[in-house]
This record gives structure tokens, sequence and C-alpha cells, in this order.
């Protein structure tokens, strides 16, 4: 009897009780019948938000880019062994000198062969979140150039091979006069300029450190090192690129965004393939779409500017058009956090690569004029990274006049109404 | 009266009672749900399924609402309550095969003397319509083809609500009339899944349903007649049309659909000192619901059923009649324009539970049927239990 109490729906055995299969089709929205408007804006986010360095020296025949950091204040006590053996705080350092050591990303970095680097001082103040190749300084009611446009006047330190084979390090020896004077946190105007000598390349720096020789006054005879990290960093470059006449611009630093105005067609027709098999003109319902995605054809990047990891791209609703571009945007439409991941060559050596960027609930959404919770959907959407900034190199696409334009993929699953028997 | 025969009687009514305002869900037993309206499942208790019976003409006491007549015959007030599980196999050509179990309350009621007649307030079940199918199939998106998955759920059931009054005629006769309303809802959902099986792909569901609520009238009349060793009843139910209401979310229209009417007889002889034989048979002509259709055919579905009861066995000390049965009742929809049939051997006992001055208070009966359905595709062989507790004079 317990058993009997456990409910177990009947399957029938076969299709003969399945009422009105639905058909499935796909169809391709041209530009012109779903979409708008299409504008790019730039300048989101700073270079010192991704907290890497670039180094560029007529990269591309165009791209010089130089990396400006500021150290941390140096560590004032350490744990030495004194004379005796014991270990035991000593908060009464002498710094003799040090290196500066930058770490290099080799995949991103365009090298393979050993490049020349030169660590300079600046000399100038410098704001770290404003600071432009030709600006020293950019906020409201304060903007001040360089006097030497690209980092300003510097005093040179040193300078040092960076050989990829060989690690991903460069070391410049530091003398004990140009450690103290790095150690001065409050003048704006200290800091370190890095410069690549070669021209040619592209170098990604991660991160830089300044390693400190110090004798403890417990253990003279001893040399101790110190590590003192970097307080910030940004980097400055040249040419900053202008907006695309034509075309769909993603990432950078600091970031691009697309936005466009989409609308999702409540009655196709004309569209043989489809009409071939749905009555037409078919007025579409949110109910049928299965899926919805925004496909864009890449191009090739300027050069300078190519991608050399994968660009994650992301899709929001844009709240408020009007607002551009200070909208605030809505959450992603994409599922997945880390966007939709596009593999670096298609800006470059292998473009034309079709990228479908799904949306199908906004799709739904849209048809339907509201979202499940019956707010009204907004009409525009902002193309961008993931995360803003990311990296210097930005994702191009052919825009509405190409003859690759942008198009809407739908998959519909339309059937009748399931009705009585 | 035991101490526990009290708190039996006392706690029984106010089951029923909470029973009577809140429906029990009736679910599916059948795989025959999917052919038209689906599978009728009539409202017996426990005697009447033992004794093959279609649920008339049965004498002592009765409460089931294809008997109007024999209400009369209950004097006191009583509360019936049934459960009635069912374990199914099922095999289909193409070595198809499986089984499903289930579990259904297809009566529930409370008669109560009113005017020198008898009050009733019935529950019962009358169509079963619970089932679900899949189909797997491929698309062409653009980029290969990609499995899919139809799943057609089908969820939902028809019962009837029914207040009745009947009265006893003189010594022999009793007349009852009974108003029903036909109530329940059906949910059917149709979704499309792309992609294999426990595979999360990007490409959204296709949901596409509707629910309807039933709506309906029925009058049933019956009388029934008592001799010397013989007991006769006949009813007649005229049902209005069962209407399908679509909900205001539902794209699907509304419906209609024609039901029957329905003529039942039995009669019960006594043929020995303790030996009870019952014969009842139904007529309903379904073949009108035919044109309301559009995937099914409608035949008819009459039955009959047989039945003897042993009344002087015993079991514990407690009198405990043994009953036999057979019946047969035609299914009147199927997927093919094809006659289905429903044939059951049974066998139960009743077990009275406890009794005073003659009058039984509570007591409880059980059968089990072993039974088929079959078609020219699809045959369900079946245990069906059913177990209907029956108390009086609260």
């Amino acid at each position: 009897m317990a058993t009997g109490c456990e409910e177990q729906t009947p399957v029938a055995p076969d299709d003969g009780a399945l009422p009105g299969a639905p058909i499935t089709v796909t169809v391709n929205i041209p530009w012109n019948d779903f979409a708008s408007n299409l504008e790019v804006f730039g300048g989101y986010g700073s270079a010192e938000d991704i907290g890497q360095g670039v180094l560029a020296e007529d990269f591309a025949g165009t791209l010089d880019a130089r990396t400006l950091l500021r150290f941390g204040a140096y560590p004032r006590i350490a744990t030495v062994q004194d004379t005796t053996g014991a270990s035991r705080p000593d908060s009464t350092l002498t710094i003799l000198g040090g290196r500066f050591v930058a770490f290099f990303d080799t995949i991103e970095s365009t090298n393979t062969a050993p490049v020349t680097l030169a660590l300079g001082a600046t000399t100038e103040a410098w704001d770290q979140t404003t600071v432009s190749w030709d600006f020293a300084v950019d906020t409201i009611n304060d903007q001040r150039p360089w006097t030497e446009v690209g980092g300003g006047l510097v005093n040179p330190v040193a300078q040092a091979t960076w050989d990829p084979s060989a690690g991903d390090t460069a070391v410049f020896v530091l003398d004990s006069a140009q450690v103290a004077a790095w150690a001065d946190t409050t003048d704006l105007s200290v800091g370190a300029r890095l410069d690549i000598l070669d021209p040619g390349e592209r170098l990604a720096l991660s991160t830089a450190v300044l390693r400190l020789d110090a004798r403890p006054s417990s253990n003279p005879d001893t040399i101790i090192e110190l590590t003192a990290a970097t307080r910030g960093s940004t980097f400055i470059y040249s040419p900053f690129p202008q907006p695309p006449p034509d075309g769909v611009r993603i990432g950078g630093a600091p970031s691009w965004r697309t936005i466009l105005d989409i609308g999702v067609p409540s009655v196709i027709d004309g569209i043989p393939d489809f009409c071939a098999v749905v009555s037409c003109p078919h007025t579409l319902i949110p109910g049928e779409i299965s899926y919805a995605a925004l496909v864009l054809t890449s191009r090739a990047t300027e050069a300078a500017f190519q991608p050399t990891d994968s660009i994650r791209l992301d899709v929001r609703p844009v709240l408020n058009r009007s607002a551009m571009p200070k909208s605030p945007l809505g959450v992603s439409l994409i599922v997945s956090p880390f966007g939709r991941t596009v593999q670096p060559e298609a800006f470059g050596a292998a473009p034309g690569v079709e990228i479908e960027i799904p949306f199908t609930g906004y799709a739904r959404d849209r048809l339907r004029g509201t979202d499940t919770s019956g707010n009204p959907t907004p009409e525009t959407l902002a193309l961008l990274s993931v995360i803003e900034p990311f990296s210097i190199a930005f994702a191009s696409f052919e825009g509405p006049l190409s003859a690759a334009e942008p198009y809407l993929r739908l998959v519909l699953t339309i059937g009748p109404p399931v009705e009585l028997p | 009266m035991t101490r526990d025969g009290i708190r039996l009687v006392k706690t029984v009514p106010a089951v029923l009672l909470a029973s009577l305002l809140g429906a029990a869900p009736m679910h599916a037993q059948s795989l025959f749900n999917a052919a038209g309206l689906g599978t009728p499942v009539e409202a017996l208790d426990g005697r009447a399924r033992a004794l093959g019976s279609v649920g008339i003409g049965l004498p002592g006491r009765s409460i089931m609402p294809t008997d109007p007549g024999g209400l009369a015959r209950l004097g006191i007030s009583t509360g019936i309550m049934a459960a009635s599980p069912s374990w199914v196999d099922y095999t289909a050509p193409g070595d198809r095969s499986g089984s499903f179990q289930g579990n259904r309350f297809p009566l529930m009621a409370i008669g109560y003397p009113v005017v020198g007649g008898m009050a009733s307030i019935q529950i019962g079940s009358f169509l079963d319509q619970t089932y679900e199918v899949t189909s797997v199939g491929e698309a062409d998106l653009g980029d290969g083809p990609v499995r899919t998955t139809d799943l057609f759920t089908q969820d939902g059931s028809v019962s009837n609500v029914n207040l009745g009054f009947s009265r006893p005629l003189g010594q022999r006769f009793s007349a009852g009339l009974t108003v029903g309303r036909y109530a329940g809802s059906l949910d059917r959902t149709l979704e499309r899944t792309y992609g294999e099986e426990d595979e999360a792909g990007n490409i959204d569901t296709y949901v596409e349903s509707g629910v309807w609520a039933w709506t309906g009238w029925s009058l049933t009349a019956g009388g029934s007649a008592d001799f010397e060793n013989l007991r006769v009843a006949a009813s007649v139910q005229l049902p209005s049309a069962l209407d399908g209401n679509a909900s205001d979310e539902t794209r699907g229209s509304d419906r209609s659909f024609s039901l029957p009417v329905q003529y039942r007889m039995g009669a019960t002889v006594t043929v020995g000192p303790s030996i009870l034989v019952h014969g009842s048979a139904v007529l309903a002509d379904w073949s009108d619901a035919q044109d309301d259709l559009t995937d099914s055919f409608a035949s008819t579905g009459n039955g009959f059923g047989l039945g003897v009861e042993l009344s002087r066995a015993r079991l514990l000390g407690r009198d405990a009649p043994l009953r036999f049965g057979f019946r047969r009742v035609g299914l009147p929809f199927a997927l093919q324009d094809e006659s289905v049939t429903e044939r059951t051997f049974s066998g139960g006992f009743g077990l009275v539970l406890n009794e005073s001055a003659g009058v039984v208070l509570a007591g409880l009966d059980m059968s089990i049927e072993r039974g088929l359905r079959s078609s020219a595709n699809l045959t369900e062989n079946f245990w069906r239990a059913t177990l209907s507790l029956m108390t009086s004079g609260f």
C-alpha cells in the first residue's frame, strides 16, 4: 500500500499521442531590419585601472608607449640575525642601493628577441589617473601639458636588456642616491618612467618592484634584501586612436564601447527559406524565439592595437541612451561571467570570423516590450569588454555599411497553440 | 462500542469533511488516458469493485453517485472514502514495455438523514487524463543537425461534485435525484529541448502550454426496489456538454464535448442463506463525442459485471463477507479506430469494524482486481486495489 502512494506519470510508448509537433527554423535578419543608430564611445576607465604597463617604440610604425610608476614606502624594519645569531627586529637599516626589477607578460609582449629598455626618473608632477602622452595632469580646471610630450624630461637612471627566452624579468641596477630619491612618497614629480629603446615591439609589463640592499645595524657585516612594491602604475601612449567611422570597436584603454538600437521584428516576411516552411507573413511571438544572437564579423584592428590575447566581449542594455556616454548599463545579457571569448587572430591574421553574441532573453523581452517583471525593455544595447579597461588592444568588427554587416540570428520554434484533444 | 471504535467514528467524518473541502487529486493509471478525453474512472467503493459491479443494485449500504435510489436505504448518517492504487505493466509493438503505478481517491461522500430521506454530498472521479509522451528528432540549425526532444505532458482530470437527495417510497421502493457539477482542470504542455540529454546548450527550451478548466452539469435520477430475495435498481444520468474553458494565458481555444446519457441497471439476488449473486450493466454511447475530437476516436462505453458474495465468512471473529467478480467494460476513447475493453477478475472481502444493535458503525471493504486493457497497439496488464472505509452514526 505504501508503494501504491508513489505517483508515476504514465509515459506513452510512441509519439502517436504527441499533438502538434513544432518546427524549428533559423532566420538571419539583416541589419536594416533589426538595428540602427550605431555609435562608438570611448574614454571609459583609465590605463591606470589595468594595473599593468605597456612599452612600445614605433610599434607597427605608429605606436609609442611608456610606463610610469611610483613606489610605496620602503620597509623600515626587518628581522635579522644579530652577531650572536639571534633573530630580532632591526629598525636601523642603511640602504646601500638596489635593483629595479620589471616582470613582463611573455604572451602579450610581441618580441621574441632581446630588447633594450631604459629607466628614467620623472621630473615633473603627474597625476596617475589622468596622465596622458600630452598631459601630465588633465583634470577639470587643471590641465598641465608635459614640457616634452611622452612623459616630460627624465633623468636617465639605467638601461637593461630583456631577453624573453631567458625569463620574464629585466633588472636595472640602482645606486643609493636614486633609491633614496624614490623614497619620497609625497612629491608628485617623483616616479619612474620605463621606455623601450628598440623600435617595432610592444611589451606588456606585468609588475615591477624595487629590491633594496640594506645593512642592519645589529649585524653590519651582513647585507639583507628588502622589497618595495609599486604604489601605482599607468602607461601613456601615442597616437590615441580615433573612433572608427564605420565599424564596431570594443575594448582598449581607456575603453571603447559600441552602442546600437535593437528592434526585433514582430513580423517576418520575404525570407524565402523561412517562408518555404512557415506561412508568411508570420507574426512572431516571444515564446517562439529559442535563440537570438547578434552576429558580428571581425576585421583587422589597427596593427598597433591588435590583441595578442583573447578578447572577452559583453553586451548590456543601455538604460538611458540620451545620457550617453554616461548612461548606466543594465546587467550582462551573457550567461558566462567571462563573456564571449574571441581569439586574438580574429582581429589580426585571420579576420572575417563571425562572432555570435547571444541575447535570447533580451530578444524575447524586446519583442514583448517588457521584461518578465513588466518593466520596459531598453531598446539600446552596449557592446563592451567584460573588464574595462583590460588591455591597450581592442576588438574591431564590420559595421552596418560593410558587406559583412552585423545581422540578427534567430532560431525559432514555431508550433500551433496547444489545444484540447 | 470499544474505546477505539469511538475514536474511529469521531475521527473519520472530520477526515471526510476535509477531503470534501479540498478535493484530492486523482492521478493517472492508464496509457489510454492519451486518447480523447481520457479514461473513465468510476466512483466505486471496495465492495462494488470486488463484485465486478458498475455501481448499482447492491443491497445494504451504498452511497455511490451511480445509485441515487440506493442512498435512501442508508437510514443513518454515513460517510465513505475510497483509495485505489494500481500497478500497470504495458507492452507495445517494437519490444517496448514498461510499468508505472499510481494512486487515486475515486470516491468521497457523506449522507445525512433529512426530512424523511437522505441528503448526500459526493465527490467522485470521472475522467483520468494524465500522461506524457516523448519524441526525439533532429533539427538543422545551419551548423549541422541538433537533437530535439519533444516532451508533451498532460496533467489533469475531470471530477464530479454531486448533491443528492433520496427517500423511500413505501416499504419496497425508493427514488433519488442527484445534481452534479463537473470540475477539474487540464494542463497540456509541449516542450522542445535542444541538444543531447543532460547537456546544457544555449538554445532555450520551447514551451507551449494551455490550461483549461472543466465545467458542466449532470442530473442523475434513479430508483430501486426491494423484494424478498431480490434488489433491483436503475439510474439514468443526463449530462450537459463538458466545457473546457481556456485560461487567460492560454493560446488554445475553448472547447465543448458531448457527453453520453448513461443508463445503469443492476440486481442482486439471494440464492441461499449466505450467497448473493449480483449483476449490473451500463449503457453509454460516447460516439457523439467523435465530432468534438481532433485526433482520437470515440466509441461506446458499454459494460457489464457479475459477482457473488459469501456473506457468512468471518475474520478475526467479525463478519467478513468474501466477494468475487468479473467485469467487462468498453473504454470510450482510443487513438485508433478500434474498440478497447477493460476486463477484470476481482476478489475481496468486507470487514465489520464496529457494530451496535445490528447497525454497522464502521467497516471497510477491500478488493483486488487483475485486469487487462488491450488495443491493437497497446496492452496493459494491471493490478488494482480498492480500499474503502465507511462509517455510520455520527
